[in-house]
Formats: structure tokens, C-alpha cells, sequence
């Protein structure tokens, strides 16, 4: 499975992730290139839907990404996305796809280091996974 | 007159005092909800007839000035009643339960988990089923298996929002699913993120009466979809809804590790 490119879905919020996005870049750390990076004004305004949408369209991972716990700038904001995600996941699972397909890590501003590592083992995981398989099946 | 309508016509006006009563008739071989006024004939009442009343309720409810109304209401119902209770969509004083236990048929038609009310006034309660044979059949499978499955079935969907229409506990103003951003307009089937967009917005107010099943013109086994996910909600947050006291677990925040606010 060397050639496969896994497409993968990032959703980084303003305050912490994005900014940690941009200390990589900054920081010329390299990784994968196969993330497209979604700009969110909150992890919580990450609806369910629209992971739902990304992956029974295709995406083979979405990531989302916060401010970790305490650290929001809207104070709970991301509370609620860790209650949502695991839905998700376990929605996702019911219905047969694979759950790591998801992930929700939380990445601060000052974190380019760990927003590397994050992306290069979520694409790593992806790559094990294989492809998305709903084209497969709802073709 | 019927004896099952003068029961429950004796039930509503005389017992609880109401001034309607919402229940299913039967008409020229047709079984249709009907709201009857104080006095006037019941006629044919069927009760073995499965079908939530409390979304008939709350399309007339705006148009109730005044009054109380006293529904035939099953666990299922009961339960949906609450959840418009959490949201304040009904006023509690004014609507009136008339507590139905389901017969062990439908019981056994629901995979009903939960079938007895809180006050039974018709009916012999009956014994819970314990498991969902699809589900567990369906959670035994090896995931591509099960995604092969569900992808057969949702393949059936014509998109004729049967599901929607009537869900007693869909109240949203605007329907997520007919916006093109996530559902595209044009196409049948409309795709997996459909139901999956449906089953997560039902994943903290579903009450399991299985009414999506029940009107699906494709037979999609609707009702196990929820029941898994309402199974995992237990799982992680221990919450059913079904209690007007009880807040949702995803509108909520966490319990620890948040020391600023």
C-alpha cells in the first residue's frame, strides 16, 4: 500500500491549532503532505454533520484539532467537541466503517512540534487503514 | 358506540377532565388519528394500531388556544412527551396521559426494551425484550461486512422523508437534511450521509418507538441503526432520553479538567 495518498480533512481551530499549524510551517518542520487544513473559529463549531459528510463522501480521515481542555478561548467550547466526536466515532463504527478514521487531539499554539507528530501518525495510521471503502461499497 | 371508545372516552373527560382526547379511529376500513371534543361519539377506536400521536399533537398544538388534551400514550410516547416537555414546546398542564401497554405482539415488533408507562390505564403490561437480534447479529459481523450491509440498505432510500415527517422528536425549525450543503438535491439515493447525518441528530433524543421503521416504503431496518447508537450514547455518557429533568450530554460540559471557568 505505498502509493496510496490518503486524502485527509483537518479541522484546526483559530486560537491554538491553526496557530500551532503555522509554528510548523514556520518552524520548516516537515510532514506528510496529504492534510488539507479547514480553518474553524472553534473545535466546537465542528459540526457532526460535517464529518459525517467527509467521510461518506470519500475523505479517508478527519482530524480534528483544539485548544486543549481549560484553554479555550470561548471557555467550553471544546468541551463540547469531546463530548461529540466519540458520537461520531461510534456512529461510524455502527455502520461498519473504522472508528480511527476520526480523531480528536487537542494542539496549542505553541505545539508546532506536536502538531507534526500528530499529522504524521494520523497519515501514517490512514496509510495502515487503506483506503475509504464507501466508494467501493456505494458504487 | 364501541365499548373500547366509551372506556376511554369515560377515561378522558370523566376521569382525568380533559376537553379533547387524541386517539387512533377507525373509518370506512381506514385507521386515522382523530381529536374528539367532549361529548361527541368516539365511534370505532383502535388501539393495535402503532403510530405517535404525539406528532399529530404537535402540529395541532400551536392552533389549541385553550383546553386540555388527553392522549393514548404508549412508553414510546410517554417518553417523546417528555423530551418536548425538556424543550418547552408543550405545556405539561395541559396535556393528559392515557397510559397504553403495548400488547406482547408489538412489543415484540419494536424489540421494545422499555414498553410499559408510568400509569397504565389500558392494557396488560408486558415483559421487556432484552436484545435486538439484527443489531447483535449486525455488531458480530466483521466491519467491511457490515458496511456492505448498511451500504445494501441505504441504497434502497428514495428519499421520500417518511423517516422525518414522522419522527415525533424531529422539531428542528429548519431541516439539516434538506439543505444541498449536505444532502445534494438532485439524486436517488441520496447516499450514506443521509441516515447518517439523521441518526446523529437523533443520537441524544431518539425514544426507540420505531415509527421511522414503520413508515419506511423501502424497509430499511431503521429502528436497529438507532438502537445501536442510542446503545453507545448509554455506554459513554449513561443517558437515555426520555426525561424531562435530564439534560442532553452533548450540550453540556465536561466534568473535570477545566479549572478557569
Amino acid at each position: 500500500m505505498s502509493d496510496f495518498n490518503p486524502t485527509i480533512l483537518a479541522f484546526c481551530c483559530n486560537w491554538c491549532s491553526y496557530a500551532g499549524a503555522d509554528l510548523a510551517g514556520v518552524s520548516r518542520l516537515q510532514m506528510p503532505p496529504n492534510v488539507h487544513v479547514v480553518r474553524v473559529m472553534c473545535s466546537a463549531s465542528v459540526k457532526g454533520e460535517y464529518i459525517l459528510k467527509a467521510i461518506s463522501q470519500g475523505v479517508d480521515g478527519v482530524l480534528v484539532l483544539g485548544c486543549h481542555i481549560g484553554d479555550c478561548h470561548y471557555m467550553t467550547g471544546n468541551h463540547r467537541t469531546a463530548k461529540r466526536i466519540p458520537v461520531v466515532q461510534k456512529l461510524l463504527k455502527d455502520v461498519g466503517f473504522d472508528e480511527r478514521r476520526v480523531r480528536l487531539d487537542w494542539v496549542s499554539a505553541a505545539e508546532g512540534e506536536k502538531f507534526q507528530r500528530v499529522i504524521t501518525e494520523f497519515v501514517e495510521e490512514i496509510k495502515g487503514l487503506g483506503p475509504n471503502p464507501v466508494r467501493e461499497v456505494m458504487s | 358506540m364501541s365499548d373500547l371508545g366509551k372506556k376511554l372516552a369515560s377515561i378522558a373527560f370523566d376521569e382525568l377532565g380533559a376537553d379533547y382526547l387524541l386517539a387512533m379511529r377507525e373509518e370506512h376500513g381506514n385507521v386515522a388519528p382523530v381529536m374528539l371534543a367532549r361529548g361527541q361519539d368516539p365511534g370505532e377506536i383502535r388501539l393495535d394500531v402503532p403510530y405517535q400521536l404525539v406528532n399529530i399533537l404537535s402540529n395541532i398544538y400551536p392552533w389549541l388556544k385553550d383546553g386540555k388534551v388527553a392522549v393514548v400514550t404508549r412508553r414510546c410516547d410517554e417518553k417523546a412527551l417528555e423530551e418536548f416537555f425538556k424543550r418547552e414546546l408543550f405545556d405539561p398542564r395541559r396535556i393528559l396521559k392515557i397510559g397504553l401497554a403495548c400488547s406482547k405482539e408489538q412489543v415484540a415488533k419494536c424489540r421494545c426494551s422499555d414498553p410499559v408507562p408510568a400509569k397504565t390505564h389500558i392494557g396488560e403490561p408486558q415483559k421487556a425484550m432484552e436484545k435486538d437480534e439484527l443489531s447483535e447479529k449486525l455488531m458480530a459481523m466483521p466491519p467491511e461486512e457490515r458496511l456492505r450491509f448498511w451500504a445494501y440498505q441505504f441504497k434502497k432510500c428514495n428519499k421520500c422523508f417518511a423517516c422525518t415527517l414522522t419522527c415525533p422528536v424531529c422539531f428542528c425549525d429548519e431541516c439539516i437534511l434538506e439543505e444541498k450543503t449536505f444532502v445534494p438535491e438532485p439524486g436517488i439515493p441520496p447516499g450514506m450521509s443521509f441516515h447518517l447525518i439523521r441518526a446523529y441528530h437523533l443520537a441524544d433524543k431518539c425514544i426507540e418507538c420505531g415509527e421511522c421503521e414503520r413508515s419506511c416504503p423501502a424497509e430499511i431496518p431503521l429502528l436497529t441503526l438507532r438502537k445501536l447508537l442510542a446503545k453507545d450514547v448509554k455506554e459513554i455518557f449513561g443517558f437515555a432520553p426520555g426525561d424531562r429533568k435530564t439534560v442532553s450530554p452533548l450540550l453540556t460540559v465536561l466534568e473535570e479538567g477545566c479549572n478557569e471557568c
